[in-house]
């Protein structure tokens, strides 16, 4: 396997998102439970995003723009085709069930995240490339800008890559 | 972003300083050995801060999460770094990493979250229990994010309300977390008359 690339980390906190198209730039989600990271890839060029959504649906108006599936997604399209993309697709990582409790609201977030994840990606006409979801455990997710590489690691796992040019 | 007042936060600090002390008391009676409390923190920070309030988020933790519920919904977070983790086991006799060291740890999370929940209740003439805790081993950041969706749907803030505490002579502490949800919070001030 190639060593891994140092280049500069992007740090995707919950509920926001960010795009690049320079060389060298990674960006990063650490630690998704039940949240959901999507990256969003252009299919010939070096132009990638990823959105860290938290929750489903949007109940008002306000918050980080990628709270809500049903914001972020849309709005992560919009940036990267801003960028040049043209011809996007998706790799989506996340919506484990950490814990078990049921209780009103706390209902498999993980896989609600998910569910609303995949259907605003059909909606825009996005294919889904890889994917890294479900399960229990929390994972951390990087999107390359150099070989538009996605890897994602489990705790004390090693960097597995779900999407790259090379398998391509 | 915050709406809370320097006094609304230092009532809601003593909170957790009560809290802890109560909770450590017990974990001094179940050790056999003192055990010192931190100066505890209660910030109300933007959620994605919040998920950074217990240090790098991807470490490896054991956590133990207990929902509380009655007149607030709140929920207690023990994290318990790997090393301070296999010497609490020790100390208590059980193998760390296997099936009998996490549920030492689960039922240690169970009498302290159950000392600081009773004593949030007794000051504050809320009835609230927790429920049964769960128990995991994964990314502090993954755990953390995962209990404060459960209530992010309508606020874009959390209250943590952090402290620590550390077993004397050992190189051993863990980390406590109170997340209430915002109405819990107002529920809280209310009681202490500082809504």
């Amino acid at each position: 396997m190639a060593p891994v690339v140092s280049g500069t980390e992007l740090m995707v906190r919950m509920g926001e998102l960010a795009t690049s198209a320079v060389a060298g730039e990674v960006l990063v989600t650490i630690g998704l439970g039940s949240c959901v990271g999507v990256a969003l890839v252009d299919a010939r060029r070096p132009i990638v995003g990823l959105a860290h959504v938290m929750l489903p649906e949007a109940v008002g108006a306000d918050g980080p723009i990628a709270k809500f599936a049903d914001r972020g997604v849309p709005e992560l399209a919009r940036q990267v085709k801003a960028l040049g993309a043209a011809r996007l697709e998706a790799v989506i990582v996340g919506g484990a069930q950490m814990f078990s409790f049921g209780g009103s609201d706390g209902a498999n977030i993980g896989a609600r995240n998910e569910a609303a994840v995949r259907e605003q990606l059909d909606r825009l006409g996005i294919p889904i490339r890889a994917a890294a979801t479900g399960g229990r455990k929390g994972r951390t997710v990087r999107v390359h800008v150099h070989g538009t590489r996605v890897t994602v690691r489990e705790v004390a796992g090693v960097e597995q890559e779900l999407y790259g040019r090379g398998i391509q | 972003m915050t709406h809370y007042t320097d006094m609304q936060l230092d009532a809601l600090r003593e909170l957790a300083n009560i809290g802890s002390g109560n909770a450590g008391t017990a974990l001094s009676a179940m050790l056999g050995q003192p055990v010192d409390i931190s100066v505890p923190a209660a910030k109300a920070l933007p959620l994605a801060n919040a998920v950074e309030a217990a240090g790098d988020p991807e470490t490896l933790a054991t956590g133990v999460v207990l929902p509380i519920f009655g007149d607030i919904d709140a929920t207690v977070v023990l994290l318990f770094p790997p090393d301070d983790e296999a010497i609490l086991c020790t100390l208590l006799g059980v193998e760390p990493g296997t099936d009998d060291g996490y549920s030492a740890l689960g039922e240690i999370g169970n009498i302290l979250g159950c000392s600081y929940v009773n004593s949030l209740a007794e000051m504050t003439g809320l009835a609230i229990e927790p429920r049964p805790p769960e128990t995991v081993a994964d990314m502090v950041g993954a755990i953390l994010a995962s209990v404060l969706a459960v209530r992010a749907d309508s606020t874009n803030l959390a209250l943590v309300m952090d402290s620590r505490l550390i077993v004397e002579g050992q190189e051993c502490e863990l980390t406590f977390l109170l997340l209430p949800s915002l109405q819990g919070i107002d529920e809280l001030l209310g009681r202490l008359g500082l809504a």
